[in-house]
């Protein structure tokens, strides 16, 4: 009796036993299937996307018109070319530590120009396009690409009067209107640079000169700053001055 | 007198829900994920950027990794969310996350001045310092979260449970069974 009672709950205990396991690998067999079709469509989703991307992007550098005036196509140079040292200087015109940098060091360089110990090789980029709600960063930089297309030598005014006046991060940045008002009085056409502002005519070479900054530059962010070749790790006016004044000892030698 | 029998210690699982736990940690990470896929989405360019600032991949597969890494954290933060596949999106959220811990630790090790990407910062920063801290501390987290979810990726709440994807009952059992104090015989006498 105990026997046979004992016979029957093994069996069941083993039938419950198998039907668990069956359960079981039937959850996993779903689950294998699932994860397969998941794995494939993100995998599909990524790849679909990334290919877009780059041709948008590509599409986007392409477009529009080149700007004349800058030397190497990106860099507006300052100075006098015999000058011993050079002052390379990524700024974006949205980036608040870019501005410190102008307030900070502004003067000593114009100073250091003026003397004929450096020229300043300005490389104006657009990284900062999400801390506007216009792309205030690409805007400015398509503007003073107007200013050096068409009057080469109001690009250090306009450049200054944008520090001077850089909108704050997160607002609407300045107006298209004010952009061009700031043409005109740093020296610039107003005509030629309304048109240039209003349709973003530069804005493909917009991209282009934030992808040599970049990728072969080595920009990781703004500002960056190098003195014949070495990038500043501090952009504090005593740094500054000091390892230009370290330049200008090594020059003379 | 019957000898009085012993309470079991008070394990997790008796004093509080796992499954309620596994929820949490799972909404946790979504919304980390989800979150910073957005920042990133918003701004591929500055997120390839970012991934070039980490100077850590060679520049051919730098703006694939950077327009695919968003849609990734998307996915799976979605995953996380719904439930589906949780213990799949644990494994590779901790991979993600392994690969961020390594990237913020070899760019502060390498004294490289860049504002971590995590939630779609830009540029260079003076002070990176603490935002080092934060984004390795934060990648931490996440991993331990995730390394719960792998272990117990049965929860409240989730399309694996509706879908029977999972037999968390089963799971739950036997983990229980490792834990616990071997049952004592109400009548305190050895068999």
């Amino acid at each position: 009796m105990t026997n046979a009672r004992a016979t029957r709950e093994s069996r069941q205990a083993k039938a419950a036993a198998m039907r668990a396991a069956a359960a079981k690998a039937e959850a996993r067999r779903r689950q294998m299937i699932v994860g397969a079709v998941a794995l494939v469509l993100i995998a599909l989703v990524i790849a679909i996307f990334a290919i877009v991307q780059t041709s948008k992007h590509n599409n986007a550098k392409n477009a529009g018109s080149t700007p004349g005036g800058f030397d190497g196509n990106y860099s507006v140079v300052v100075g006098q070319a015999s000058a011993p040292v050079t002052v390379i200087a990524y700024e974006d015109f949205q980036c608040p530590a870019c501005q410190q940098y102008e307030k900070a060091n502004r003067a000593q360089l114009a100073a250091y120009v003026k003397a004929g110990s450096i020229k300043i090789d300005y490389r104006p980029i657009a990284i900062l396009d999400r801390s506007s709600s216009t792309n205030y960063s690409t805007r400015a930089l398509n503007a003073a690409a107007a200013v050096v297309t068409n009057s080469p030598s109001a690009f250090v005014t306009f450049h200054d009067l944008l520090y001077d006046n850089q909108p704050a991060e997160g607002t609407a940045g300045l107006k298209d209107q004010q952009l061009i008002d700031y043409a005109v009085q740093a020296g610039a056409p107003k005509a030629a640079v309304t048109a240039a502002v209003t349709k973003e005519i530069y804005k493909g070479w917009t991209v282009k000169a934030t992808d040599e900054a970049t990728t072969k530059g080595g920009v990781s962010g703004t500002p960056t700053v190098k003195v014949n070749g070495k990038t500043l790790t501090d952009v504090s006016a005593a740094s500054v001055k000091s390892t230009i004044d370290a330049a200008i000892a090594a020059a003379k030698k | 007198m019957p000898k009085q029998v012993s309470v079991p210690p008070k394990v997790l699982g008796r004093s509080i829900d796992r499954r309620l736990v596994s929820t949490v940690a799972r909404i946790f990470v979504a919304g980390v994920f989800l979150f910073s896929g957005f920042a990133k989405v918003v701004d591929i360019d500055g997120t390839i950027r970012q991934v070039r600032a980490y100077r850590l991949l060679p520049e051919a597969v730098v703006p694939t990794v950077g327009s695919g890494l968003p849609i990734l954290e998307i996915a799976l933060g979605v995953l996380l969310l719904a439930g589906l596949l949780t213990r799949f999106s644990a494994v590779m959220v901790t991979l993600v996350s392994a690969a961020f811990f390594i990237g913020i630790s070899q760019a502060w090790a390498r004294g490289l001045q860049i504002n971590c990407g995590c939630f779609g910062n830009d540029g260079l920063n003076p002070h990176p310092v603490p935002g080092y801290i934060r984004e390795l501390v934060l990648n931490a987290l996440l991993i331990t979260a995730c390394s719960w979810l792998i272990r117990r990726p049965g929860s409240r709440w989730s399309l694996d449970a509706g879908l029977g994807l999972t037999l968390d009952d089963h799971d739950d059992d036997e983990d229980d069974a490792d834990s616990e104090v071997p049952a004592i015989p109400l009548n305190g006498v050895q068999q």
